[in-house]
């Protein structure tokens, strides 16, 4: 188990600059995430940390040992693709031996841990199938035994779940946590999926346009977001621009907007707006809650425009006069369903919940 | 009504012939079975050798070719390197060229008193009173080796479109877990690309197992085809020679269908959607001059023999020397003032015009049923005339040959002496696959929708697949055509074997009749090979910026 630690990293594919200059600690033992929008570099980024990619710039250090130029064979971390690549010419055995015989493992050992690691998968009793007359959810085992097997200084994992059915992909994330704490395994895993990312993630870091925009545990980037793409990148929310009005203790803000008067705290700590700068507010649609009367602060009023009842939870939409876009609301264990369209609804949302970012 | 069509015609012309020959293989003068004639095939030394070498040279020239095209393959896949794309369309020329009349060019090199000898006479390398005769007991190795150069082309598309199919993940998973360089190629690459591999074999060991024209060059008799070739002389009341046919055919199937049980299901490139597009780097300087080196020197060794030819049909005197000893158009005027070669041309040009004509006709038809429509049996269509490429030339020209005598059902289509109704159709069956499988890829590619959209606004069906269809897959059917045309043009087996009067020769009968012939007849064959190369190439570059990558894909069974 190793921490690695990321400094400086360029990587250029002709004119395009996929990673810029790039810096990121992982902790040993921690499950991180790369998340981000499909083209930020969250790929590269992981293979380059496989060694599939040598960086123009950067330094890639495992520990206190520099890996950058080190070919991918001999870093001993183990991937999981995306595709599995499990070789369709070897069975499951065969498959899940083939690290360790590259390792010169005697055959005794290979057979015991290579049992132990189908086991782990819960699918020792598969050891003599052929690839193809697997599920894509059992393939997804062995791909994972075989990555596990070799006991690897860091496992990673490219989208492991994109081929799997909803119910699978719930049932096998857990799986994969469950594992990698049983080993203290360091592993990077890269998803489009944030809700992946927030059920079992150490922490994650947000990539965008090559560069990391925060990183941080799951509910501190959900809660906190340091930018308008973070926050809509992870869950969804409402942005209601803005201008600060007022500066209080603690950072507490007080916004004047078109739909009326916030208060709210910037979502990255270390930022200190100006009174007079134009900001937008998130606010998730679980934060408000809806009333017919018009509360005393933080509200915004509007003609209800479309209401979807799910049975644990509701969804409205108001429509503004501010802004042509409408304000989603999600009420949790609704009691009584608002179906009136047109009627005028006040929404409303604790200090706490209502981020301030800047506006770019 | 299509269906029915195309379905008599394969059965008239493709199926019937070869039951023809079986049947003569096996039924006796009374109309009894009988395993006697096969039997006696496999008791004769001479026909049991030939079988052998027979062997031999599939095997060899197969081999060979896998040998030569696997590291050009692996190189091209994975590197850039100066010069990439020039090298490997120029890689695909020899494919093209007839090995035929490069064998004249090889003789030249390899011959006793051949350049390669007196090079190394020259060196002081060797004793000018002991040549060594590089072509060895029976020209088993010249054979080979023009077979090889010829046909490695093929080893090379397949070999390449198999690793152009292999999820890059495959490796890269390999590579993570620590199995690198030539062990990674070993365990996971080459086991990966073995199906892909080995069904495009299948074809290369075909057709050098039946190859004629080489071995007849190379007067390398003892061999089935040759065997087969001397045999027809004899025909009228002797089963040996439909026997022998017999045997050859049998084998080619037999290794058709193992290789399709084999190999067939077992597709691995395909399986999973490849996660990362493969990225070519870019070699290091001096590993790209080499790779650069090795393109060029590959291709240089297989259009040496064809060099040889135009050499050749331009030397006044070449025995002995490294380069001919004075430089002549004298062969040019000649050979255009020799009868034979005048004609054969223009019959060439007639027998491959109309072959293309009729396959393009048949192409569409039969593309259509295969694509467009639901029939029953549409697939068993397809196969059959995807077929043609794994039945050996020999085998069928052999079946029209036997059905074309006096008294046989096509005997009335030998026009008085004229071969041309019965060649067409040799020629058409043969290339046939080729244009079937360009006008099903361009169906494929076209929506059907826009059939449909003609129809709706009140074409015919038939109309519907003049106006919009066939403009839409012209360019495909011109380079399927273009491919019928130009193997049709170099046709050895259905030309040797059919065309029996010198005034209906095609050009490759005339060569060989030419090489035959005392005299200057060398020099004629040269010039006409080099007109015959020109021919070809200008055909071929056609198909090739036509088609352009898809070209390969053509090979494949």
């Amino acid at each position: 188990m190793v921490s690695i630690r990321i400094r400086g990293l360029t990587k250029r594919f002709g004119e395009t600059v996929a990673l810029k200059g790039l810096d990121l600690d992982i902790a040993a033992g921690e499950l991180f995430f790369l998340l981000g929008p499909s083209g930020c570099g969250k790929t590269t980024l992981l293979r380059a940390i496989a060694g599939f990619h040598l960086p123009e710039e950067g330094t890639i250090q495992f520990d206190d040992e520099d890996v950058t130029q080190v070919p991918p064979h001999k870093r001993e971390t183990a991937m999981m693709f995306q595709s599995y690549a499990l070789w369709p010419h070897l069975n499951v055995f065969r498959n899940v031996a083939f690290g360790l015989e590259e390792r010169k493992v005697p055959k005794n050992e290979i057979k015991t841990r290579v049992a132990e690691a189908l086991d782990m998968v819960k699918m020792g009793d598969y050891a003599q199938r052929k690839i193809n007359q697997l599920s894509g959810g059992q393939q997804q085992r062995v791909a994972l035994a075989r990555a596990l097997v070799v006991r690897p200084r860091c496992l990673m994992l490219d989208e492991p779940l994109s081929n799997l059915d909803a119910k699978l992909r719930i049932e096998m994330r857990t799986e994969i946590r469950r594992i990698c704490k049983e080993f203290g395994l360091t592993a990077i895993y890269v998803t489009h999926d944030q809700k992946e990312a927030l059920s079992i993630a150490d922490r994650m870091a947000i990539l965008d346009d090559g560069h990391i925009v925060q990183i941080g545990p799951p509910e501190e980037v959900y809660r906190h977001p340091h930018t308008p793409t973070v926050a809509s990148f992870i869950g969804e929310t409402n942005f209601i621009p803005g201008k600060i009005s007022e500066i209080g203790k603690e950072g507490v803000c007080t916004i004047d907007s078109a739909a009326g008067t916030f208060t709210g705290t910037p979502g990255n700590p270390d930022w200190r707006p100006e009174v007079g700068e134009k900001v937008i507010l998130s606010i998730r649609p679980e934060c408000f809650s809806i009333s017919s009367e018009k509360p005393m602060q933080n509200a915004v009023a509007g003609q209800l425009a479309e209401s979807v009842y799910l049975g644990e939870i509701a969804h409205y939409a108001l429509r503004t006069d501010s802004d042509p876009k409408t304000i989603h609301i999600a009420e949790l264990n609704p009691r009584r369903v608002v179906r009136d369209e047109g009627q005028t609804l006040h929404a409303t949302a604790d200090p706490h919940d209502i981020v301030v970012l800047p506006a770019t | 009504m299509i269906f029915a069509a195309t379905a008599a015609f394969f059965g008239a012309f493709f199926l019937f012939p070869i039951w023809n020959t079986v049947r003569e293989a096996f039924v006796d003068g009374d109309g009894n079975f009988t395993l006697g004639f096969v039997g006696a095939i496999f008791r004769n030394p001479i026909y049991l050798e030939g079988l052998v070498n027979a062997f031999k040279m599939g095997l060899f020239s197969t081999l060979a070719s896998l040998l030569i095209a696997l590291p050009l393959a692996l190189v091209a896949n994975r590197y850039r390197f100066p010069g990439k794309d020039v090298l490997t369309s120029l890689l695909l020329v020899p494919m093209i060229l007839p090995p035929f009349v490069g064998a004249l060019g090889v003789r030249q090199f390899l011959g006793q008193m051949g350049v390669l000898n007196t090079l190394l006479i020259d060196l002081g390398l060797m004793n000018p009173d002991k040549p060594f005769d590089w072509m060895g007991d029976g020209q088993l190795f010249g054979v080979v080796l023009m077979n090889a150069l010829h046909l490695y082309p093929i080893a090379y598309l397949n070999i390449s479109a198999a690793l152009a199919n292999l999820d890059p993940a495959m490796e890269e998973a390999a590579e993570n877990l620590g199995c690198h360089g030539l062990r990674r190629l070993w365990r996971v690459t080459f086991p990966l690309i073995m199906p892909g591999v080995f069904a495009g074999s299948t074809i290369i060991f075909i057709w050098s197992f039946t190859e004629l024209g080489v071995p007849l060059i190379f007067d390398y008799s003892r061999v089935t085809s040759v065997q087969i070739f001397d045999g027809i002389k004899e025909l009228s009341g002797n089963p040996l020679p439909y026997a022998l046919v017999v045997v050859m055919l049998v084998t080619t199937v037999l290794l058709y269908i193992v290789s399709k049980a084999l190999f067939g299901r077992e597709s691995y490139a395909g399986s999973g959607r490849a996660s990362t597009g493969r990225t070519l780097e870019t070699a290091k300087p001096l590993a790209g001059l080499c790779y650069t080196v090795m393109f060029v020197a590959t291709i240089g060794v297989a259009i040496l023999p064809h060099v040889g030819v135009i050499l050749l049909s331009m030397a006044g005197d070449w025995y002995g020397t490294l380069l001919p000893s004075e430089f002549t158009a004298q062969h040019y005027i000649d050979a255009l003032g020799h009868p034979l070669t005048v004609h054969s041309i223009a019959n060439s040009l007639k027998y491959a015009s109309f072959s293309t004509l009729f396959d393009i006709v048949l192409g569409i038809a039969i593309a259509w049923v295969v694509v467009r429509t639901k029939l029953p049996g549409r697939n068993l269509l397809d196969a059959l005339a995807m077929l043609p490429l794994a039945v050996p030339g020999l085998v069928l020209a052999f079946g029209y040959f036997a059905l074309a005598q006096e008294g046989q059902p096509f005997h009335p289509l030998i026009l008085g002496e004229d071969p041309v109704v019965i060649l067409v159709i040799a020629y058409a069956v043969r290339r046939l696959p080729y244009v079937v499988r360009s006008a099903a890829a361009g169906y494929q590619q076209t929506n059907v929708s826009l059939e449909e959209a003609a129809q709706n606004l009140g074409s015919t069906p038939f109309r519907a697949l003049k106006r919009v269809t066939l403009p839409l897959i012209a360019a495909n059917l011109i380079a399927g055509g273009l491919l019928a045309f130009s193997f049709a043009m170099l046709e050895v087996s259905d030309s040797l074997i059919l065309a029996e009067q010198a005034q209906h020769f095609p050009i490759t009968k005339a060569i060989y009749a030419l090489v035959s012939s005392l005299g200057n007849g060398h020099y004629l064959a040269s010039a006409l090979g080099v007109w015959a190369m020109a021919f070809l190439a200008v055909t071929i570059v056609g198909a090739g910026l036509i088609l352009g990558q898809k070209l390969g894909a053509l090979f494949r069974v």
